[in-house]
């Protein structure tokens, strides 16, 4: 009987911290897989709002008390999906789905728009994405873009050359590089695609 | 724990995208490209671009030079520059000029090619329609439109292979005063390269670049300043070049002391009044076409407090949106805490946050006494960015005053945004119904606020304007802030003038701050009588009256007034005050009036050349003005090919690459996975060898 305590003493010493390390696991666990699904749970939402918008043609926030709203459709037609995307890319914005870079024009216009995801949830499909591919853009005010994908690039966050008044009608999206990476870094993938006509019709 | 996830990540990446993404880096850069309207154009530029192509090329400037007439507070610049196309092609060509804020374009004269073209104030449908009929017939022609104010754009077609180029413009600004210096600036700086945004390899993808090593050299800068201050000078002096400084007739002639520089960085030129020569009141004169313009400054006498400054009401109000997630929300929660650690004694504050909804911290102002503050400050610290952005609650909320026992307080608004809303008009009319005597003061978080909205709501609120573009700079701006909110200010300033009628510009002045000076133009019926400027310093009433008898003789004053007419009129239609008609009418008749570039006016090109026989070369006789000193016409225009000039495109442009910010876009989502992943495996090995330890020493 004396022994048992003694075993479980010993024990203990393994098992507290091993009991902390599994509950610290298993919250940042929940935390990092909490992210992906998040962004997916707010896709559904978003498209929502963003048939929604359309059919009004007015912004329709997705949630009441979100601070931003979608304001157009994404759809990669080789690989089969669709993203909704949201005015504004600041980080608030970018979990629930990729944003419109602020001071850029819409895609279509005329000069360069942007759009940022993140690489690991939105965005992560643009590994996939090749020259040649078409990007279609739906606008809420009814507007439709199509794009051929030009290529791609590798720039700084902060020298982007991304001019968003050249010439032409032009499309960039944004993630961050390598895109595998699991810490930040100032690198950022650019995906450049052309207008291939469908002007937009101004609502 | 970096250097092993990057060591990964490049262990999965798959290997042909390397080597796809370096093929493709390297034909994206190739080609650079421009902008019709580019912001960050910050020198007079020729673009050319290929007739059917997308590739652009900077033409290859030859030279540039300046030559500025300074007479006291306004300033004539002439800027004189050539170009020549050095591509085996016809290309159209694009020219861009920035122009400081506040400066009116009223002159173009082109030489191109060898045809001469003059540029004259249009209505800008009629100058539209001028050059597009003169297009049409095959004419040379070009036409000057503002897009955006303080940048103006000109295409010329048909600009033929190794033709020159020559461009004047002239324009008029004010001097910039802040602080007791006058200064005033002059873009140089090339404009950043672009990279030609996806485009494909067009048949002439190798037109020859400016090779920009080439281009420094044979891109020399003169210029000449003349200077004319109006008072004995202490000292001139420049920040950015070596100057040569001689006496002239009336004042001084500045030019720089190596003669030429490469246009590397702006120009820069600061001249301070001598002691007690320092003009508390200036004031200038100009007749034009029967009119008689005045501009006078006059800075009021607001010493420096001595005393214990008045008590203060400061409310704080912070956005707390999901808009300003990440380092705006950094941003604004440092600043605030600045403000709060550096309340002073006697004074009162609240602090007010707001999203989709609205907190108010203290049911009314409270004494900045160490609890309160405390409580503040940890308040602020636990702010996190979420929700929509409802501004006009949260203004109103701030400028709500109490309405007792607060005579002789100032209240003062201190309102921390991004300015990411829609309805501006909204907020713009809460202030001016509002505000009471509360004054505004508006701190713009983050790299690009809504300016717009800020100074808007900043002048309405009679306060200022800050902008904090990083956690780095909160210090120092918060500083300038509360500087301004401690000192003195001359408030309900109101210029009249006794004896005579006037047109003034600006209408309305906002309240100065220490070492700020007033600075009006105005139109007058005649110069007789005086210029009488009063309001109040400090709670005191304060009053200075001028003879206008007393002007100087002033140059560029009506352009200068109707330029700010111009801004006059453009304010009032972004406050809905006139309607959009009456602020075209008003900008069209200035414009015409003053022969200024407005939104609704553009200068149209005319071709004017002399009818001479086909082929027979230009000749000095034909310019339509005077070359710069040192500029050889035959050089010029006989076409000396520089070597060098056909290099090809050069790899170092990759590193002048500027353009948008990107945003930050991964999340820590796989961090965490990995980090959670790793702890359950360190849990269970911890946990199953301590099983196995204690049952074996058990069993022993």
């Amino acid at each position: 009987m004396s022994r048992l305590p003694r075993a479980a003493t010993r024990r203990l010493a393994f098992l507290a911290p091993a009991a902390l390390a599994v509950a610290v696991g298993l919250a940042l666990l929940g935390q990092g897989l909490w992210i992906p699904t998040k962004a997916a749970l707010a896709q559904v939402l978003l498209e929502r709002a963003f048939d929604r918008s359309v059919a009004t043609g007015r912004p329709v926030k997705p949630w009441p008390w979100a601070d931003t709203w979608p304001v157009a459709r994404i759809t990669f037609p080789r690989l089969h999906r669709a993203v909704i995307v949201l005015d504004g890319a600041s980080g608030q914005a970018l979990a629930f789905g990729p944003g419109h870079v602020a001071g850029t024009p819409n895609a279509g216009d005329r000069g360069t728009a942007v759009y940022a995801a993140h690489r690991d949830t939105h965005f992560a499909l643009l590994a996939q994405v090749k020259p040649g591919d078409e990007i279609d853009v739906e606008r809420i005010d009814g507007g439709h873009a199509r794009f051929r994908v030009a290529g791609a690039q590798v720039v700084r966050w902060d020298a982007s050359g991304v001019d968003p008044h050249a010439p032409g009608h032009t499309l960039a999206l944004a993630t961050c590089w390598p895109l595998a990476a699991r810490t930040h870094g100032p690198l950022r993938y650019l995906v450049w695609a052309r207008s291939i006509g469908e002007r937009t019709p101004r609502a | 724990m970096t250097a092993s996830a990057i060591g990964a990540s490049r262990l999965s990446r798959p290997p042909g995208l390397m080597l796809f993404l370096a093929v493709l880096t390297a034909f994206l850069f190739g080609p650079r490209s421009f902008a019709a309207e580019p912001g960050d154009v910050t020198s007079g530029a020729l673009m050319m671009r290929a007739r059917g192509g997308d590739q652009v090329v900077e033409a290859v400037r030859l030279g540039t030079d300046i030559d500025m007439v300074v007479s006291g507070l306004t300033v004539r610049t002439r800027v004189t520059q050539a170009f020549r196309n050095d591509t085996k092609h016809w290309v159209e060509a694009v020219y861009v000029y920035p122009l400081p804020d506040d400066g009116g374009v009223d002159t173009l004269k082109m030489v191109v090619g060898d045809k001469v073209i003059i540029g004259e104030i249009k209505k800008k449908a009629e100058a539209q329609a001028i050059y597009d009929a003169a297009k049409a017939q095959g004419k040379k022609a070009a036409l000057v439109e503002q897009g955006r104010p303080n940048m103006f754009t000109n295409a010329v077609a048909n600009l033929g292979p190794g033709e020159t180029v020559l461009v004047q413009i002239e324009y008029q600004a004010p001097v910039t005063v802040s602080g007791g210096d006058y200064s005033l600036r002059v873009p140089l700086v090339v404009a950043p390269r672009y990279t030609s945004p996806g485009a494909a390899p067009a048949p002439d993808a190798h037109a020859p670049l400016a090779d920009p090593r080439v281009q420094g050299k044979i891109n020399p800068v003169t210029i000449t300043v003349h200077l004319r201050a109006g008072f004995a000078l202490a000292g001139v002096s420049s920040a950015t070049h070596a100057l040569d400084v001689r006496d002239e007739r009336g004042g001084k002639r500045i030019t720089l002391a190596q003669g030429e520089a490469p246009a590397d960085r702006d120009f820069v030129l600061t001249w301070r009044p001598a002691p007690l020569a320092a003009p508390a009141v200036a004031l200038f004169h100009e007749r034009v076409a029967g009119g008689d313009y005045v501009l006078a400054q006059v800075t009021p006498p607001i010493a420096r407090r001595t005393a214990a400054p008045a008590a203060r009401d400061i409310v704080f109000v912070i956005d707390n949106s999901g808009s300003m997630g990440g380092e705006s929300m950094r941003q604004a929660k440092a600043s605030l805490d600045y403000g709060l650690a550096h309340l002073k004694p006697g004074d009162r504050f609240n602090v007010v946050r707001f999203d989709d909804s609205l907190t108010v911290l203290f049911p009314t102002v409270v004494a900045a006494d160490a609890a309160h503050v405390a409580k503040a400050r940890t308040f602020v610290a636990g702010l996190d960015a979420d929700g929509g952005t409802e501004m006009i609650p949260a203004m109103a909320a701030a400028l709500k005053d109490s309405p007792a026992n607060d005579a002789g307080r100032l209240r003062q608004v201190v309102f921390l945004t991004d300015g990411a809303i829609g309805d501006e008009q909204g907020l713009f009319d809460t202030i001016s119904a509002q505000r009471g005597r509360s004054r505004v003061f508006m701190v713009g978080i983050g790299s690009a606020p809504n300016t717009y909205l800020m100074s808007r709501a900043a002048e309405l609120g009679r306060g200022t304007f800050t902008h904090i573009g990083s956690t780095d700079a909160v210090e120092g701006a918060m500083r300038q802030l509360f500087d301004k909110l401690e000192n003195p200010v001359a408030t309900n300033l109101t210029v009249t003038f006794d004896g005579t009628n006037a047109d003034l510009a600006p209408a309305v002045l906002p309240d100065l701050y220490r070492g700020e000076p007033i600075t009006v133009a105005a139109k007058v019926g005649a110069m007789k009588g005086a210029l009488r400027i009063s309001g109040m310093i400090d709670g005191k009433p304060w009053e200075t009256r001028i003879p206008l008898a007393d002007a100087e003789a002033g140059t560029g004053i009506s352009k200068l007034w109707a330029r700010r007419k111009v801004t006059d009129a453009e304010v009032a239609r972004s406050l809905a005050q006139i309607t959009e008609d009456e602020a075209d009418a008003r900008v069209l008749k200035l414009g015409l009036d003053h022969q200024l570039v407005t939104s609704q006016t553009s200068l149209v090109a005319v071709d004017k050349t002399p009818s001479r026989p086909a082929g027979t070369p230009l000749t000095r006789a034909d310019l339509p003005l005077n070359l710069p000193a040192g500029w050889d016409f035959d050089v010029l225009f006989q076409g000396v090919r520089h070597p060098g000039a056909d290099g090809q495109a050069d790899a170092d442009a990759e590193t002048e690459v500027a353009g948008l910010d990107l945003p930050q876009t991964a999340t820590d989502g796989p961090l965490l996975v990995m980090l959670g992943l790793g702890l359950l495996a360190l849990g269970g090995l911890l946990g199953a060898g301590g099983w196995v330890l204690s049952d074996r020493r058990t069993a022993a």
